[in-house]
């Protein structure tokens, strides 16, 4: 009996740890396959997300810093960080440096995937979106992750090297010139899925007049520089070689993210409390050039104070609030036209630019300058008045120095550039155009910052590689000179 | 028809056929050892026979005691009947031994006869001879043990209810620490067992209802996933399956606080457990039938310290006008109260009437008692019914719980029915089937938002003015536009408390079931099989509702969760034991274990609504974002325990287990199992020799184990894209590289201890030291973002835990026959943390950023887990604050600001009886932390509090040093006329040090009067029992916190957090009233 008692013990045991044993861990590779997502995608996917998160941060930075240094509001206060007065704390290097390379990663497999599928056209679209955010990168930090950038995933390397502006520029035309020989090769009317691309809707020939417009920007930008000799670049776009290179030719051809206000479409600023987005100022710089102008545009981008405009003076003394009139309009926190990333306007004034400094013959400077100030009023649904083109501020004249055409230029393209990441930063560090007042409240010496620092996490976690392009470029500070801003 | 009956015997019945008691039977047997052991022998010589006549009762419920074994020498002589009575002859001047299993013996001698003596006997508590549930369930002789183990009875946790019967572990076990989350009625609290030793995961100690772990099925969900701090929506406590447990329906609930006591969870035995075990039925005659009714209200107890001198005014404004008037600039917008002083003049005010400015000006005068009005006074009503009765081989308890309960936010609280069930049936006397069933429907129409943001209550209560009154606000719609738009005079940051709570509506109905069904069969006195299968399984909606107009949602919102969580375990355990001769003894257990857990959850989302004031799906603007989420996890377990007992004073214990968890397995691997296992040693020293007589009972004990923990987490294994769900067709790459190889975290605890009791167990004492390191943490490291990727999961790091725990309980007076008696229970720990390691790259990691990330809990190598930094003051190499232009100067970088875990935590509680009464305090306390207020920040940068009066209208002169720039300093001598900046730069958001406060407590956790109705009244009236007691919980609180509470924690994100405290909600005072009757 005891026995039996224990023989069948045994065999309780056995079975049970047998069953235990055999199935300890079947099918665990499968149980813990994720169900709710996917370890593959395909480009179309990818983009749509992608590009209105980039979008969404770089206006979200134009209302906190791009704004703040160049005087289109001011930020009343002071206490410390405070952008206006040209003091930026070292945490605002992190936001831009991290959400751009993460949204990078992005762009990256919709090349590759692109590449799989062989199709040219989500792989352009991913190289001239590349070229994009790596120029924004590159022209607000200087040096940065570029080669070696976005191998974390795949190859493990957490720790980049850092490239030189100087070749990350010629990369970048590079990636631009495939994309245009990609799409060239194209029969015109192929295009890619519309409800993966929010700014053209799938319209490959606006992506390659964009493609060719940035790749301007790019060469304008560098093009004092004589290393890369870029001024060739635009000649060659606009004079020699125009039909291969073709670019935006009117308001209608412009990168702009329109906001629908449909999710998800939705203005990242369409849910700030109101009480935020009325913190800032209206500055006295940014109103009042449009006032003595007559720009109508003042109208939606700023709050009339008993029948008038008005700003503060940035740089006010400390201690010395000036009195508070116009604030940023509302009606900007829900403006399609905020998703700005390149209008043709602008492209207009690189070309004024380039015909100033004879890189471009095609067509006068005053032509092109007189064609982006209407175009950057008819975008904003304005018509220009007529005594606009006339005024002692607006009025081209072939006799004045090129800094005073520049100045004409400039001031144009600063509010064309409303509310666009941080390019008209990027063009005051470039040209001091245009020309701002400095006064006594303006701390760091009174001189513009001309780079963001790196973020402070990436001295300990990319360490060695942090060090040498500090050694390379210069003290991690707010006044270390880019390439391209360096004599 | 009910029966008066007979009366309850609170000793569990030993019946050896029962295999559920087959441990037990050991301990019972070590148990009447013991007690025979310390019967003294009197004089032998022949006596004069007495007859004694009386009565055994339960000392704390003065219920009569069956079946207690009266003695003479080791001779039993007689038993007490079903009424308590007995009735003896013995020799005078004889000691008899009145023993019950569950009680301290009672020795007495008598030397003349005597009727109508009553005996009362004290319940083991201080258990050195308990019966203690252990991990799995098994039962365990304590002083078999080689680690700490701390068991409370059921009545600890409803003699002074609280809303969270967690709340009744506070100051009454040493080592257990709770994270509140203050988030309101439904308040849910993390269980923090001997220091937290996961840095990115979950600490909470493991809940254990009836064998069935609760933490990753009803117990999982927190909230919702919402930031604390100015997020896109404000994070609501809906509370958990945790919350919802009955402490009606608790018989005793044991805390095992280390990894030694767990180690037998394995895999997620690292944090400790909470092992509850709910009551159960009992063989009896007729039906017992008990009813008890409790009634509590609630009442805040502490406000900040506020100003009523000066009203609503930015900086330096001496006058006020609502909106602009008389060539003045308005004042109305301003969020601050450095206005004019309350002076007994006129100005231009808001008329609630015409909802703008008034025709005439109105007296400036302050109403002291705003912020205080629109609070309630919180009532619950809790109500139970339970039935119980059986015979030998069948028992049953039924029981069913009604709460209710308003909170102190108006229109807001929530419902809780618990229905319970457990039956055990012995089929054969081999075979025994037996259930625990535990079903809870928590519901509720509104549950307050928290945290610093729109839609919270504090937050508008931060920003309320002194100088209106709160009657503004109670039209809370622009008249004529109802639905569609707020009135709110003020600054647009807030929005109408009234608005938030009667329109803002938080939403909940959530169904839990847990509960085991186990078959046990014995093969002979040697061998038994035991199978279980336990359930718990947990369905929650939630909604959350907006109205347009609200700052954060200006075109309404509506959202719906649902929420289905299960998880099951199958079991079987094989027990053998056998005595190898008298005095070594063996036992071994051998089992297996499958566990599945599944859950899902799915989000619905329509931020913005079509037409106002519907608040349904069919009403969304737009399109509805539906995020839904699934997840499976199996985890297979073989394990053995066993032990060796030598004279019943030597016990070693081992115990090992082996896990395979799906949630390791990846594409490239099926994951491997790892394998847990422990060593205790209990060595009962007083059994072994003899000690000084005042020594009644000595113990030492050592525990060495390594137990896991962090494994639970599915789908950490493998690349996948995210969903972006506001995109048709939207993915994006994860910022979280994963880690193919993942390990579960590794802890290796050790600890030692001693149970000491002396004077007949007057004085006990039990200290444990534990030393605790916890490896292979998950950490997300940080990585350059140039990579592509945010974080990277790797396996690394060391955290170290170690401490003390001190329980001891003294009876100072213990007058027997129902005479006074005094009663001391007092704990007492400390705990140590240290970060000994993190990865080779990182040294140290952000594991918690406060508000606008002003402050941050950063772990250095070196340093602690709960370690706050942020900014401080600049001071001179002589310690004094650095002034510039009469401002504090501030440090650029983040200093050391103090550790956010107490240095110690000590609670003591007194109890006093006399005859029928009873009555208790209980203090509680906690030193050597500190926490960053921001409720404080904002009320002083506001102006709105007192510590900001001095040098309004003339300037303050601060009392530090000005930097003369060339190393030496001199004497602060600026006047700061700029208060505001002056107050600002103190005690504002970004001076972490200046805003970050003690969080040193001592709080009168509990009082209670309890009355018990005599046995000879209750015969009388036909009860069996009945209690009345009036009782108060956290009626004073000693601390400097310039908030509300110094024990909060914040709700966001899905966790409980501290260290910040983000807007928390007042600390209020608990009066309740309890009435139990058994019939």
């Amino acid at each position: 009996m005891k026995k039996k008692l224990i023989y069948s013990t045994i065999l309780i045991l056995g079975l049970t740890s047998s069953a235990l044993n055999t199935s300890c861990n079947k099918d665990f590779d499968v149980i813990n396959t994720n169900p709710n997502t996917s370890p593959k995608v395909r480009p179309e996917n990818l983009l749509a997300p992608a590009i209105t998160k980039v979008v969404g941060y770089n206006m979200n930075r134009s209302q906190r810093i791009t704004n703040e240094l160049m005087q289109v509001t001011v930020n009343m206060g002071d206490g410390e960080g405070r952008i206006f007065r040209y003091e930026i704390r070292n945490s605002e290097a992190d936001y831009l440096w991290n959400n751009w390379y993460i949204q990078l990663r992005n762009f990256r497999d919709i090349y590759d995937f692109a590449d799989e599928l062989n199709n040219d056209g989500y792989k352009a679209v991913a190289l001239i979106c590349e070229s994009w955010i790596f120029s924004l990168l590159t022209d607000t930090y200087g040096d940065i992750p570029y080669t070696e950038a976005l191998q974390g995933r795949d190859q493990n390397n957490f720790t980049p090297i850092f490239d030189k502006q100087q070749d990350i520029y010629l990369s970048l035309f590079e990636k631009l010139e495939e994309a245009n020989s990609l799409l060239a090769a194209l029969p015109p009317t192929t295009t890619i899925l519309d409800w993966s691309d929010p700014v053209f809707n799938g319209n490959l020939q606006k992506w390659r007049k964009f493609s060719n417009s940035l790749y301007l920007r790019l060469a304008l930008r560098v093009a004092h520089k004589v290393e890369l000799n870029s001024s060739d670049i635009i000649t060659k776009i606009i004079d020699l070689e125009p039909s291969n290179y073709p670019i935006m030719e009117s308001n209608d051809d412009s990168a702009i993210l329109r906001w629908t206000g449909s999710s998800p479409y939705v203005s990242p600023f369409a849910t700030w409390r109101p009480g935020d987005w009325n913190s800032p100022a209206m500055a006295e710089f940014f109103v009042e050039r449009l006032q003595e102008r007559g720009d109508p545009r003042i109208q939606k981008w700023a709050t009339e104070v008993a029948g008038n405009y008005g700003g503060v003076p940035s740089g006010y003394p400390v201690g010395q609030p000036p009195i508070v009139q116009s604030r940023p309009h509302p009606s900007l926190m829900t403006q399609p036209l905020l998703g700005n990333i390149m209008n043709y306007a602008e492209l207009q004034f690189i070309l004024a630019e380039a015909a100033v400094k004879g890189w471009v013959f095609a067509q006068p400077a005053e032509v092109y300058y007189e064609r982006g100030i209407s175009a950057a009023i008819t975008l904003w649904e304005y018509t220009v008045p007529s005594f606009y083109m006339g005024t002692v501020f607006t009025k081209w004249n072939d006799a004045e120095t090129e800094f005073e055409k520049m100045e004409k230029i400039h001031i144009q393209k600063y509010y064309s550039l409303y509310f666009t990441d941080l390019q008209s930063w990027f063009e005051y560090r470039r040209t001091g155009h245009p020309v701002l007042p400095v006064r006594s409240g303006h701390l760091n010496g009174g001189k513009m910052p001309t780079r963001l620092i790196y973020p402070v996490y990436i001295s300990s976690t990319n360490r060695e590689n942090y060090q040498k392009a500090v050694q390379e470029q210069g003290p991690d500070n707010i006044n270390t000179l880019v390439w391209w801003q360096r004599p | 028809m009910l029966t008066t009956g007979q009366k309850r015997n609170k000793f569990m019945k030993f019946t050896p056929k029962l295999l559920w008691a087959v441990l037990a039977v050991t301990c019972c047997t070590g148990l009447e050892a013991y007690a025979t052991s310390n019967v003294s022998y009197t004089n032998s010589a022949v006596q004069q026979k007495i007859r004694i006549q009386g009565r055994v009762l339960d000392e704390s419920t003065g219920l009569p005691l069956e079946g207690v074994s009266i003695r003479i020498g080791s001779v039993a002589i007689t038993q007490t009947s079903s009424n308590g009575s007995f009735d003896f002859e013995t020799e005078a001047g004889s000691m008899v031994n009145f023993v019950l299993i569950g009680y301290s013996p009672y020795p007495r001698t008598f030397s003349t006869s005597a009727d109508n003596i009553i005996i009362t006997l004290e319940s083991e508590s201080q258990g050195i001879e308990e019966v203690v549930v252990t991990a799995l369930g098994i039962e365990r002789n304590k002083k078999s043990l080689g680690y700490a183990a701390t068991e409370l009875k059921g009545e600890q946790l409803t003699e002074a209810l609280a809303n969270n019967w967690s709340e009744a572990l506070s100051g009454k076990v040493a080592g257990v620490n709770l994270v509140r989350s203050g988030g309101g009625p439904a308040g849910s609290n993390k269980i923090i067992l001997r220091g937290e030793n996961n840095l990115t995961g979950d600490n909470q100690a493991l809940i254990v209802v009836d064998g069935v772990v609760i933490n990753n099925s009803s117990g999982n969900q927190v909230g919702t996933g919402h930031g604390a701090y100015l997020g896109g929506d404000s994070p609501s406590d809906f509370g958990t399956g945790i919350n919802d447990i009955n402490p009606e329906d608790i018989e005793t609930v044991t805390v095992l606080k280390g990894a030694n006591a767990t180690a037998l969870y394995g895999q997620r035995g690292a944090n400790g457990a909470i092992v509850i075990t709910t009551k159960s039925g009992r063989s009896r005659k007729g039906i017992g039938l008990t009813i008890s009714s409790n009634a509590t209200i609630e009442s805040i107890s502490r406000w900040p310290d506020y100003q009523f001198e000066y009203g609503q005014g930015t900086e330096g404004v001496r006058y006020y006008s609502f909106l602009a008037a008389q060539g003045l600039a308005s004042t109305r917008s301003t969020s601050s109260a450095w206005g004019p002083k309350f002076n007994g003049q006129y100005f231009y005010q808001y008329d609630p009437i015409t909802q703008t400015r008034a025709t005439e000006p109105s007296l400036w005068q302050p109403y002291p008692d705003a912020r205080k009005e629109f609070f309630d006074t919180g009532a619950t009503f809790t109500n139970s019914i339970s039935l119980d009765g059986g015979n030998d081989k069948t028992q049953v308890r039924f029981s069913f719980t009604d709460l209710r309960n308003n909170w102190i936010i108006p229109n807001t609280g929530y419902a809780r029915n618990n229905v319970s069930l457990t039956a055990s049936h012995d089929v054969t006397d081999k075979l025994k089937i037996r259930t625990r069933l535990n079903y809870r429907q928590n519901r509720s129409d509104n549950l307050p938002s928290t945290g610093y943001n729109n839609q919270s209550i504090m937050y508008w209560n931060i920003f309320w003015m002194p100088n209106a009154p709160l009657s503004w606000l109670e039209n809370y719609w622009i008249n004529g536009q109802e639905n569609i738009a707020q009135s709110y005079p003020f600054s647009s940051y807030p929005d109408n408390p009234y608005l938030i709570a009667y329109e803002m509506l938080n939403k909940n109905k959530r169904h839990g079931l847990t509960g085991n069904i186990e078959a046990s069969y014995k093969f002979s006195d040697e061998w038994d099989v035991l199978a279980r299968t336990t359930l718990d399984v947990n369905m929650e909606r939630r909604s959350q509702q907006r109205p347009w107009d609200t700052e954060k949602f200006s075109r309404g919102m509506y959202r719906t969760q649902q929420l289905n969580n299960s998880e099951t375990t199958s079991e079987v355990m094989v027990n053998y034991k056998k005595d190898i001769n008298e005095d070594i003894k063996i036992r071994v257990t051998g089992g297996g274990s499958t566990l599945r857990n599944e859950a899902s959850q799915e989000r619905n989302l329509a931020d913005s609504l079509a037409y106002p004031g519907i608040y349904n799906l069919g009403n969304a603007a737009g399109i509805i974002v539906t995020i839904p989420n699934r997840s499976e996890l199996v985890l297979n377990s073989l394990y053995t325990m066993g032990g060796i007992s030598y004279k019943d004073y030597l016990f070693a214990d081992y115990s090992y287990r082996i896990d395979w968890n799906s949630a390791l397995a990846s594409p490239i691997s099926k994951g491997k199992p790892f394998s847990y296992s422990s060593l205790n040693l209990s060595f009962v020293l007083s059994d072994a020799v003899t000690l000084p007589s005042y020594l009644s009972y000595a113990k030492l004990r050592s525990s060495l184990a390594g137990v896991g923990s962090g494994g639970m987490r599915p789908y950490l294994t493998a690349y996948n894209y995210n969903i972006e769900p506001t995109f048709s067709g939207g993915r994006a790459n994860p910022t979280l590289v994963p880690n193919l190889m993942l390990e579960p975290l590794n802890t290796t605890s050790f600890e030692i201890g001693t149970d000491l009791a002396f004077f007949r167990n007057r004085w006990s004492l039990n200290a444990t030291y534990y030393h605790a390191n916890t490896t292979n943490q998950h950490l997300q490291a940080v990585v350059d973002r140039s990579s592509g990727a945010n974080q990277v999961l790797v396996n690394a790091g060391n955290i170290q835990n170690s401490g003390f725990e001190l329980e001891s309980r003294i009876a100072p007076i213990r007058k027997s026959d129902g005479g006074f008696q005094w009663n001391i229970n007092a704990t007492f720990s400390t705990n140590k943390n240290k970060v000994v390691e993190l990865t080779d790259e990182m040294p140290e990691m952000t594991l918690q950023n406060g508000p606008g990330s002003r402050g941050s809990i950063i772990a250095k190598t070196g340093g602690r887990m709960d370690a706050l930094y942020g900014r401080g003051y600049l001071r001179a190499p002589d310690g004094q604050i650095v002034y510039n232009a009469g401002i504090p100067v501030l440090t650029d970088t983040m200093m050391y600001i103090g550790q956010t875990n107490p240095k110690w935590r000590a609670g003591i509680n007194n109890e006093f009886r006399y005859k029928q009464f009873r009555i208790g305090f209980l203090f509680d306390a906690q030193f050597g932390a500190v926490g960053y207020s921001l409720t404080a920040a904002n009320l002083a940068s506001q102006g709105k509090t007192k510590n900001t009066l001095p040098g309004r209208y003339n300037g303050i002169i601060g009392n530090g040093v000005i930097d003369n720039g060339d190393g030496t300093y001199r004497k602060n001598d600026v006047i700061a006329t700029n208060v505001w900046d002056y107050y600002t730069a103190h005690f504002g958001n970004d001076n972490v040090e200046g805003t970050s406060y003690s969080t040193d407590f001592l709080k009168l956790r509990e009082v209670r009067l309890d009355y018990n109705l005599s046995p000879s009244l209750l015969s009388q009236i036909g009860l069996q029992r009945a209690t009345i007691g009036v009782f108060g919980r956290d009626l004073f609180i000693w601390s400097s916190w310039p908030a509300f509470d110094p024990e909060f924690g914040t709700l966001g994100n899905g966790d409980i957090t501290r260290g910040f405290e983000l807007g928390q909600f007042p600390a209020t005072r608990t009066f309740g009233f309890n009435l139990v009757v058994g019939l």
